[in-house]
């Protein structure tokens, strides 16, 4: 067998022999081809998606801290072969999935490794979008420290398409534990290998004694600039401060049970998936699954 | 006739004034107004006996000049300068040379790259070499060319390996006599590396040390089966050199793949060594291996550290070298004993180095699909920056990082210019990793200050006889700091990551202190 995974039906057939030729001609024999081929491609994309496409969607491609579940089934950029490669190879201006400088097999093994996956066994969204956007813009009070689409805070990360970049069990845990997997911040593109800062919780205490909280929207070893819980910018020299302590904690409130029920949170999760970066959040949907888990209830 | 005569000796004297013969390089030292080789001397100290910028007048330095090579990214040239003439290199294999005093170009080159190229950490290039009128450059189309110092003009260009697999340069060469001596970049793709010797007049390979023994060689039983042929060990810092011992002293990087070990069983010679070869044939005098089938990604490519001092009570001569495995080394460079080593910041994967120079390897450690968190992360507790020795103070002066790393080991199949990593490392989620400026005791690596970074580092350390050592961040701060105490003395933001260490030199009574960020270089002086 291994001698004929090296050659190519063609000159198989010019060997001149029967028994090959009939082999060749198999649909047996072409179906186990395929699916060897198939499964070389899976376990070839599976090495290049880890070393090149885990650091953001997560070793299991069911999402991370920078990148969407790619389990999911949804495809905000195109769920074609030839849209996923376009996305892989040239990135998504805007975002954060850069251009990739893979060759087309890697990409179409990455693909193949894809499209092996299992469907997610995450929590979806089965909710209300239209009575979650009421949630989050009241009750919840999500848009007091967070912007859609111009409107709203500017505390924490920007929501304008966060259901395109983010899995459910992201934005559940993100609602539920904000101290789990803090968002990054800024990215500086002339800092290769540095490190995003993160949305933790900054106090600076100043010569007087008194105190600022917010979040570090930028810092070095000389200076920081931060927002402040009244979503005021401070631009502090830490020559003229006490102390900068990072608590390595989130400054958004967890939201329990108490604070935001099962089927709260299932609507509030539904208008989260409903932002792409379009303004399309006015049109109320279901969530495309239904079937949810515990966690989503 | 005699005005003839007057004429040509007048201009034989001009071009031999340009000269930069063996003999300079083997004195650099002693000329302090150039920066003639990568470290500024054979020895690897970047230091400099210039000593008009001080600690005293530091806090007024000011920009003398900018000079744009044109491609935004990792900046990582070490220039050099010689006799008023400054040549750098840039990102994209562009070269050039300018006015050292007013950073006006004198020409500029541009190497035409092929369009599939695969270093694994940006189009780099860390500088030149120089000899005679030529200057040398190793591309990342895995060629040596040498140039001609007035014009920029090709002079030679020969092929050292293959682009296609993967194999490219972006080393700084180093010259001795005659030779110029690279050493390979690409153990991320599944290289073999090697250190090659060209002559400088005609560049035609003089030797060359394959860094993974091949079958009937010593080291080859190192390899489980054929994971030798894809074995990684590249050779991508600049190595240091000892004249009177003649023996080069180059360390290499990780075997490949950096993080699976699965099918590569032994310790992987010559992978993450220092080794010591006959400047002249290239032979191994002695090795040292200071991270046996590592899993971590560990490249010994820290800069050599050539030092003459008195250990346990007799004059010695030694090798120090802070490496990215977190301990700093002293090795007698006779003959590669160990002598010691240190840790000098925070370390995991082994718990110490036992008396015959082997780490004593973390058990409790073990690599997995999932990730297991380790200190020091893959970009290691220092790295290629150079670090820089004071003999003034007796201190080493190096870079570090506070990151561990989740290291995620998989199987991975070998294919030909792809890369070959065995899965992946992820940044520790848990702690923000930060940096500092460490002031070792050169010998004993104790700590004598620490000057923290908010982020850690991409940028190494020069100290000169001004008692001022200066330091670039991550951040984008070039940072000058008192030798002594590590006393902050003066920043500038230049808006870009700084990827390289600063140089000195002095021109028309000025010294100068430049350093490479972002797309420019930044000349600094007293006003």
């Amino acid at each position: 067998m291994p001698i004929f995974k090296s050659l190519s039906c063609g000159m198989v057939l010019r060997l001149g022999s029967a028994i090959t030729g009939l082999l060749c001609l198999s649909p047996l024999y072409a179906a186990e081809k395929t699916a060897i081929e198939k499964s070389a491609a899976v376990k070839e994309g599976a090495s290049v998606f880890r070393a090149n496409c885990s650091p953001c969607h997560g070793l299991n491609a069911r999402g991370g801290g920078r990148g969407p579940d790619l389990t999911s089934g949804r495809w905000t950029h195109g769920s074609s072969d030839a849209a996923i490669f376009r996305t892989i190879s040239q990135g998504v201006p805007g975002t954060e999935m850069p251009a990739n400088a893979l060759e087309d097999s890697e990409i179409r093994a990455i693909i193949s490794f894809l499209r092996s996956l299992s469907p997610p066994k995450n929590p979806v969204a089965m909710g209300d979008s239209t009575q979650g956007r009421e949630i989050f813009n009241g009750k919840a009070g999500c848009a007091d420290c967070h912007m859609v689409l111009g409107h709203g805070g500017v505390l924490g990360p920007d929501l304008s398409r966060v259901g395109a970049s983010r899995s459910v069990a992201y934005l559940i845990d993100s609602i539920r534990q904000p101290n789990k997997d803090l968002s990054t911040g800024i990215t500086d593109p002339n800092n290769h290998y540095g490190l995003a800062l993160v949305y933790d919780t900054v106090t600076v205490v100043n010569a007087d004694g008194t105190k600022l909280t917010g979040v570090a929207k930028n810092e070095d070893t000389y200076s920081v600039q931060l927002i402040s819980t009244d979503q005021k910018l401070h631009l502090l020299l830490k020559k003229d401060v006490r102390e900068v302590t990072h608590e390595r904690r989130s400054l958004m409130p967890p939201y329990s049970e108490d604070a935001l029920d099962g089927p709260q949170l299932q609507n509030l999760i539904a208008y989260l998936e409903t932002l792409r970066g379009e303004d399309n959040a006015n049109m109320p949907s279901r969530g495309l699954h239904t079937g949810g888990t515990k966690e989503a209830k | 006739m005699k005005r003839a005569l007057l004429l040509a000796l007048f201009f034989g004297a001009a071009l031999s004034q340009a000269q930069v013969t063996y003999e300079r390089l083997q004195s650099a030292a002693n000329e302090p107004q150039n920066w003639l080789t990568y470290s500024g001397r054979y020895s690897g100290w970047r230091y400099s006996t210039l000593d008009q910028i001080s600690t005293n007048n530091a806090s007024h330095l000011a920009m003398q000049w900018t000079f744009q090579v044109a491609d935004l990214g990792q900046f990582e040239t070490t220039p050099l300068v010689v006799d008023g003439v400054l040549y750098g290199t840039g990102q994209n294999d562009r070269a050039f040379a300018i006015d050292a005093r007013t950073g006006r170009p004198i020409w500029r080159y541009q190497r035409s790259l092929p369009e599939k190229l695969q270093p694994c950490c940006g189009m780099v290039n860390r500088g030149m070499a120089i000899l005679g009128d030529r200057l040398f450059v190793a591309t990342l189309d895995a060629h040596v060319i040498a140039l001609d110092t007035k014009s920029g003009n090709v002079l030679w260009d020969v092929t050292a390996a293959d682009y296609h697999k993967a194999y490219t340069f972006t080393v700084a060469p180093l010259v001795v006599k005659n030779e110029v001596i690279v050493g390979i970049s690409g153990g991320e793709y599944g290289v073999r590396g090697f250190i090659d010797a060209y002559d400088a007049a005609t560049g035609r390979r003089l030797w060359r040390f394959e860094t993974v023994p091949g079958p009937g060689e010593p080291g080859h039983e190192t390899w489980k089966g054929d994971s030798w042929k894809t074995g990684g060990a590249p050779a991508w810092i600049t190595g240091t050199y000892d004249p009177e011992l003649n023996l080069v002293y180059w360390p290499t990087g990780n075997p490949a793949p950096s993080n699976y070990g699965g099918e590569r069983g032994g310790d992987n010679l010559y992978s993450n060594c220092m080794l010591a070869l006959d400047a002249d044939t290239g032979k191994l005098k002695w090795y040292f291996q200071f991270t046996p089938h590592d899993l971590y990604d560990y490249d010994a490519t820290q800069i050599p550290i050539l030092l003459d001092a008195q250990w346990e009570g007799r004059p010695r001569k030694l090798l120090l070298q802070a490496n990215r495995n977190g301990f700093l080394y002293v090795l007698d460079r006779t003959d590669g004993k160990f002598l010691s080593a240190k840790p000098f910041g925070k370390v995991t994967w082994a718990t110490e180095i036992g008396a015959d120079g082997k780490p004593v390897v973390n058990a409790s450690l073990k690599t997995n699909p999932e990730g297991t968190r380790v200190c020091p992360g893959a970009l290691g507790l220092t790295n290629w920056y150079a670090p820089s020795y004071s003999p003034d103070t007796g201190l080493l002066y190096v870079a570090t990082s506070t990151e561990c790393d989740l290291f995620t080991s998989a199987p991975q199949p070998y294919r030909a210019g792809h890369d070959f990593l065995g899965s992946v490392y992820l940044p520790d989620p848990v702690e923000r990793p930060t940096g500092a400026l460490k002031a070792l005791d050169a010998l004993s690596g104790a700590e004598k200050w620490s000057f923290p970074y908010f982020s850690n580092p991409n940028g190494g350390a020069l100290s000169t006889a001004g008692g001022v050592v200066f330091a670039g961040e991550s951040d984008g701060n070039f940072i000058a700091l008192d030798t002594k105490t590590g006393h902050d003395l003066w920043h500038v933001q230049l808006g870009a990551a700084i990827y390289s260490t600063a140089i000195t030199f002095q021109v028309d009574g000025k010294q100068y202190v430049v350093i490479p960020a972002g797309a420019a270089l930044f000349a600094f002086t007293l006003p």
